[in-house]
C-alpha cells in the first residue's frame, strides 16, 4: 500500500521531495507508530545538519562565477589549443578536466555542479547535442567518489572500520577503469553520431588564449592547493575558489559585474536549496523505513540465496541499483553498510576494501538514475537539458559503469591489489 | 510483550555495540521470548543528539550515549570530565561504579527526561601528534581535534591549544593533510582507524576519562510495569558493566601494542597541565556542583 | 489579495536565501583567515551550517511557489490538456496538504499554548510534557536550539499560504477553458 502510495504521488508529478516527505508521513500512521511524529518535523532539518553539505552551495557559487567571471571560457579555450583540432575534441577534454577534478572533489554531486556550467555552454557552442554533453559531464561525476578524495568512502571507512587511506587506495584502480571504459564509450558513440570537427587555433590565438587563460588555472590549483598542503577542507577550498573567481572575474578578465551578483546568488540558493531540499527529504523518509527494519529484511532475503561470494555480489548490485534509484547516495550507504557489511564479511569472506569500492560505486549510479537522481537533476538544472534526455544519453555510460562494477565483483584484486597487508 | 529499539553511535564491531546485542539476547531469554530489542549502530537512527530527541519524544526507547551529549544538557555531568579525575581505566571504572557517580544518573529524568540505567565506558584520552608535545608549552596555538563538548574544549583551551571540533570521520583526513596538528583520541580508536600513520608522537596522558550511560526513554518507562523496569535494569547493567571490564582488560594490551610501535612516546602527569587544570576549575566548579563530591569519591577509591 | 501576498512572500523568501548563500560563503572565508591567522573561531562552522539550512527552507518555499520543484512529469506530459490541467490541481492539492501537515507537526512540536499555559516556565512544561525542545541547546553558539528550528514552522506556514494560493489559482483557470496554470519548468 505504502509503495502504491509513493507511485501516485511520484508519477501523479509532485515534486520530488514531497513525495518522499508525504509517503513518509504515509508510512508512519499506516504501521501506527504515530510516535514518530513528534520527531518528524526535527528530523527533516537534522538530516541536512551537516557541514560536508556546504560544499554543495560553495561549489555551485564557484561554478557560476567562474563561468559569469569568464573563467571557464579562458580554460576551455586553452584547452582547446591542445586537443581542440581533433574530432570530438571537447568530449575528451571533458572527460579529462572531470578525472583531473574528481582528483579534486570528494563528492559526485558537487563535481557534476561545477563541470555542467563549465563544459556544457562551450560543448553546445560548438555543436554537440546538450543533453549529450550533459550526459558526458553527469557520466565524468561518478569518478568523483571512486578516485580519491571521497566523501562516501571516507564515510564507508568509518562504518566499517577500515583504514580511510587504504579505502582511497583501494579506489585508485577502480577509478582509472572507470575512466579508460568512459573513453571507449565516448569513441565508440563518435563512430555512430559524427562529433562536431574540432579546429585548430592559430599561431597568434594560441599565444594569446594560453596567456589569459593562465589566471583561470588558479581555481583547480587553490582547489588541489588549498587540500594538499592543509589550508583548507575541501568546502572550506571551495569558498576559497568562489573568492579568486570573483576577483579574476571582476579585476583581470572584467566580465563581472557586481550588478550580476543578486542573480548570482538567487540561482546558487535555488541549485543548491533544490538539491539539499531533497536530502532533507530523503533523510526523514530513510529514518522512517529504517525504523521499520525493512533494510534489515532485504539483508536476509538475499543471503538465503546464494553461497558464491561473485553472485552475492552481482545480487548486492542488483539490489543496490534498486535502492539507489529512490534514495540518495550518502543516505543509502549509511543505511545499507551496517546490513550488508557483516553478511559479506562474515558469509562470503568478501574483503571489506572490494565490498567498500562495489557498493559506493553502485550507490553513486543511483544519483544519476531516475526517478530520484540527484546528480541527474543537478546536470538538469545546470544546464537546462530535461532530466530524461539527459538519462537517455546516459545509459551508455551506465551501462559501461556496470560492466566495470562486475569485473571489479569479479577480481578481487583489482580493488586489493595495492593495499600491502 | 514488546519490541524495544536500541541505538547507538559505533559501529557493529564495537565493544558497545556487541554487549549491545548480547543485552537484546539476555532480555529476550529472560523475559521468555516476551520483550525483544532491535539494536540500531552505527548511527543508523541518527547522531546522539537525533537519538536523545527521539528518546525524549518515545520514537526510540533506549540507547548507549556518550556523556558528553548529556553534560551538553546537564552540566553536573561536565565533572566526570575534570582532568586527572582518575588516573587510568581501572580507576575510572571503579568512580563510574560508586555511589557518587550513580547521583549523577538521579539528574536525567528531570534534566533530559531518560533514566539513566548505568555506566560504560572507553580508553583514557591520550593526545596524538604531529610535532612532538614534551612539554606543556608545545601545545601553544596548537590546531588540535577534540569531540564537541565543552569541558574539552575549555581544557585545552586553557592548555593554549585552539581545539577545533571534528566528527570521528573527518579526523583521518584532516591529519594526513595537516588541517589539525594534533588530536585528542583514545587508545583504541588510535588502533582500529590507524591515526598513528599520520602522526608519530604520542603524549601518553590518560588525562580524562570517557564514561558512556545506558538510558531508557523516560516516556516508555513510565509506561513499563515495575517488574519490566526491574528485569531491564538488572539485564542492561550487567551488560554495561561487562564493558567497563571490557575496556579494562584491552587497556594494557593495547597500550603495550602501541609502545611497541615505532613512535616517539611522552608521558604526562597532572603537574604536566597544572596550569589548565587551575583554569579548568574555576570555570567547572561553580557549573558542576557535584565536582567535590566526585573528588572526594575518586580520591578514596585511589589505590 | 491572497495572491499578492504569497508573491510578495516568495520575492522576500529569495532575497533572504540569496542573502544567506552570501552569508555562508563569507562565514567559511572567515573561518580559513582566523584560522591562518593562528586563531580559529570554533562557532562559525555550526553558524554556516545553519545559514545553509535556512537558505534551503526560505529557498524552499519560493521554488514551490513557482512550482518550479523537480518532478516526474513523463506521464502527465502524455496527457492531453484537460488531463494535464487536472495533474496541476493534484499537484498544487498535495503540496498544501503537506505543507499543512506539516504546520499540525510543528504545532505539536513546539506545543505553544502549553507553555503559554505553564506562563513560559520551561522547567513545568518539560516536566509536564517531557518535551524538552526549549532545553535543548546549540553546540557552539551559546542560544537555545528552538530559535534556530523556528525555521520549520516558518517554511510549513510560508507553504501554506503559497500552497493555497497556487491551488486558488487552479481552481479558478480551471473554469476558465482558455488557460492554462502558469508552470514554469527548469
Ligand atoms: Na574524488
Ligand atoms: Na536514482
Amino acid at each position: 500500500m505504502t509503495i502504491a502510495v509513493f507511485l501516485l504521488l511520484l508519477l501523479g508529478a509532485v515534486p520530488i521531495s514531497l513525495v518522499l516527505a508525504l509517503t513518509a508521513m504515509w508510512y508512519i500512521q499506516a504501521s501506527d507508530n504515530t510516535v514518530l511524529f513528534d520527531s518528524y518535523p526535527q528530523q527533516l532539518f537534522s538530516a541536512i545538519e551537516s557541514y560536508g553539505l556546504l560544499a554543495i552551495p560553495l561549489f555551485m557559487l564557484a561554478g557560476e562565477l567562474m563561468n559569469e567571471g569568464g573563467l571557464t571560457r579562458r580554460l576551455i579555450a586553452l584547452a582547446r589549443i591542445l586537443v581542440g583540432g581533433f574530432r570530438g575534441g571537447l568530449a575528451y577534454i571533458n572527460l579529462v578536466a572531470n578525472m583531473m577534478m574528481a582528483a579534486i572533489i570528494g563528492s559526485a554531486a558537487s563535481q557534476i555542479a561545477i563541470m555542467s556550467r563549465a563544459m556544457v555552454p562551450a560543448m553546445e557552442q560548438e555543436g554537440y547535442d546538450k543533453p549529450y554533453s550533459a550526459a558526458i559531464t553527469a557520466a565524468g561525476g561518478l569518478l568523483s567518489p571512486i578516485i580519491p578524495p571521497s566523501m562516501l568512502f571516507v564515510l564507508f571507512g568509518v562504518m566499517a572500520q577500515v583504514p580511510i587511506a587504504e579505502m582511497f587506495i583501494a579506489g585508485l584502480l577502480p577509478g582509472l577503469l572507470l575512466g579508460a571504459s568512459f573513453f571507449i564509450v565516448i569513441a565508440l558513440v563518435g563512430l555512430i553520431q559524427q562529433y562536431p570537427k574540432g579546429q585548430w587555433p592559430s599561431r597568434r590565438q594560441a599565444m594569446h588564449d594560453a596567456l589569459w587563460g593562465l589566471p583561470a588555472l588558479s581555481i583547480p590549483v587553490i582547489i588541489i592547493g588549498g587540500i594538499l598542503w592543509g589550508i583548507a577542507t575541501p568546502t572550506e577550498s571551495a569558498a576559497l575558489a568562489s573568492l579568486a573567481a570573483l576577483l579574476m572575474g571582476r579585476f583581470v578578465y572584467g566580465d563581472l559585474r557586481l550588478g550580476q551578483m543578486p542573480q548570482v546568488l538567487k540561482r546558487t540558493a535555488v541549485n543548491a536549496g533544490l538539491v539539499i531540499m531533497l536530502i532533507a527529504a530523503a533523510g526523514v523518509f530513510g529514518w522512517v523505513v529504517i525504523y521499520e527494519q525493512l533494510p534489515q529484511m532485504a539483508a536476509e532475503w538475499i543471503a538465503a540465496l546464494t553461497a558464491d561470494p561473485f553472485v552475492f555480489l552481482l545480487m548486492v548490485i542488483g539490489a543496490l541499483l534498486l535502492v539507489g534509484m529512490v534514495i540518495d547516495g550518502i543516505a543509502a550507504l549509511i543505511l545499507v553498510v551496517p546490513i550488508l557489511m557483516p553478511i559479506a564479511e562474515n558469509q562470503f569472506a568478501i574483503s571489506p576494501y572490494q565490498f567498500g569500492v562495489v557498493v559506493c560505486l553502485t550507490l553513486v549510479m543511483g544519483l544519476l538514475t531516475p526517478p530520484v537522481g540527484a546528480g541527474l537533476f543537478i546536470a538538469s538544472s545546470m544546464t537546462g537539458a530535461p532530466p530524461l534526455k539527459i538519462f537517455r544519453a546516459l545509459l551508455p555510460f551506465l551501462l559501461a559503469t556496470l560492466v566495470t562494477l562486475v569485473l571489479l565483483a569479479w577480481l578481487p584484486w583489482l580493488t586489493n591489489g595495492l593495499i600491502q597487508r | 510483550a514488546r519490541d524495544f529499539r536500541l541505538g547507538l553511535i559505533t559501529p557493529a564491531q564495537h565493544l558497545w555495540s556487541t554487549e549491545a546485542e548480547a543485552f537484546a539476547e539476555t532480555l529476550h531469554e529472560r523475559s521468555d521470548g516476551e520483550h525483544s530489542v532491535s539494536v540500531f549502530p552505527a548511527q543508523q537512527l541518527g547522531n546522539e543528539a537525533q537519538m536523545v530527541q527521539q528518546l525524549q519524544s518515545g520514537a526510540l526507547d533506549m540507547a548507549f550515549l556518550t556523556i558528553a551529549e548529556i553534560s551538553n544538557r546537564i552540566p553536573d555531568f561536565g565533572a566526570l570530565y575534570a582532568p586527572y579525575l582518575v588516573d587510568d581505566v581501572n580507576h575510572a571504572a571503579r568512580l563510574l561504579r560508586s555511589d557518587a557517580a550513580g547521583e549523577l544518573l538521579d539528574l536525567m529524568p528531570q534534566g533530559v527526561g531518560l533514566v539513566g540505567v548505568g555506566y560504560g565506558m572507553v580508553g583514557m584520552r591520550q593526545v596524538l601528534s604531529r610535532d612532538p608535545i614534551e612539554s606543556a608549552d608545545d601545545l601553544q596555538g596548537q590546531r588540535l581535534r577534540i569531540t564537541p563538548f565543552e569541558p574539552i574544549r575549555d581544557f585545552y583551551t586553557a592548555a593554549g591549544a585552539a581545539p577545533a571540533p571534528m566528527p570521528l570521520l573527518e579526523v583521518y583526513d584532516a591529519l594526513a593533510n595537516g588541517q589539525v596538528d594534533a588530536i585528542d583520541m583514545d587508545f583504541d580508536s588510535i588502533l582500529i582507524l590507524k591515526f598513528y600513520e599520520q602522526a608519530e608522537n604520542l603524549l601518553i596522558s590518560n588525562h580524562m576519562m570517557f564514561p558512556m550511560v545506558g538510558v531508557v526513554s523516560g516516556r516508555v518507562w513510565r509506561e513499563l510495569s515495575d517488574e519490566d523496569r526491574e528485569l531491564i535494569d538488572t539485564t542492561m547493567a550487567e551488560h554495561l558493566e561487562n564493558v567497563l571490564v571490557g575496556f579494562e582488560e584491552k587497556d594494557a594490551a593495547q597500550e603495550e601494542e602501541i609502545r611497541a610501535m615505532d613512535i616517539n612516546i611522552v608521558e604526562a602527569d597532572a603537574e604536566f597541565f597544572a596550569e589548565a587544570i587551575a583554569e579548568w576549575e574555576d570555570i567547572w566548579a561553580p557549573k558542576a556542583p557535584m565536582l567535590d563530591t566526585l573528588r572526594a569519591e575518586a580520591e578514596r577509591l585511589r589505590e | 489579495m491572497l495572491q499578492r501576498l504569497s508573491s510578495g512572500l516568495a520575492r522576500g523568501e529569495e532575497i533572504a536565501a540569496a542573502a544567506l548563500a552570501a552569508a555562508v560563503t563569507c562565514l567559511i572565508l572567515t573561518n580559513i583567515a582566523f584560522r591562518v591567522l593562528g586563531s580559529p573561531l570554533y562557532w562559525v562552522s555550526e553558524l554556516a551550517i545553519y545559514a545553509m539550512i535556512w537558505m534551503t527552507f526560505l529557498i524552499a518555499g519560493a521554488v514551490f511557489k513557482r512550482r518550479q520543484g523537480v518532478a516526474v512529469t513523463l506521464l502527465s506530459d502524455l496527457l492531453p490538456r484537460t488531463g494535464r490541467k487536472l495533474v496541476g490541481l493534484w499537484v498544487d492539492a498535495m503540496v498544501l496538504l503537506f505543507a499543512v501537515l506539516l504546520v499540525w507537526l510543528c504545532w505539536r512540536w513546539y506545543q505553544p499554548l502549553t507553555l503559554a499555559q505553564m506562563g513560559f516556565d520551561t522547567g513545568a512544561f518539560q516536566g509536564q510534557t517531557f518535551n524538552f525542545i526549549y532545553a535543548e541547546n546549540t553546540s557552539t553558539l551559546g542560544i537555545k536550539k528552538f530559535w534556530v528550528w523556528l525555521i520549520v514552522p516558518w517554511f510549513a506556514l510560508s507553504l501554506s499560504l503559497h500552497g493555497l494560493a497556487n491551488l486558488w489559482q487552479s481552481v479558478r483557470q480551471w473554469r476558465d477553458p482558455a488557460e492554462e496554470p502558469n508552470t514554469e519548468r527548469l
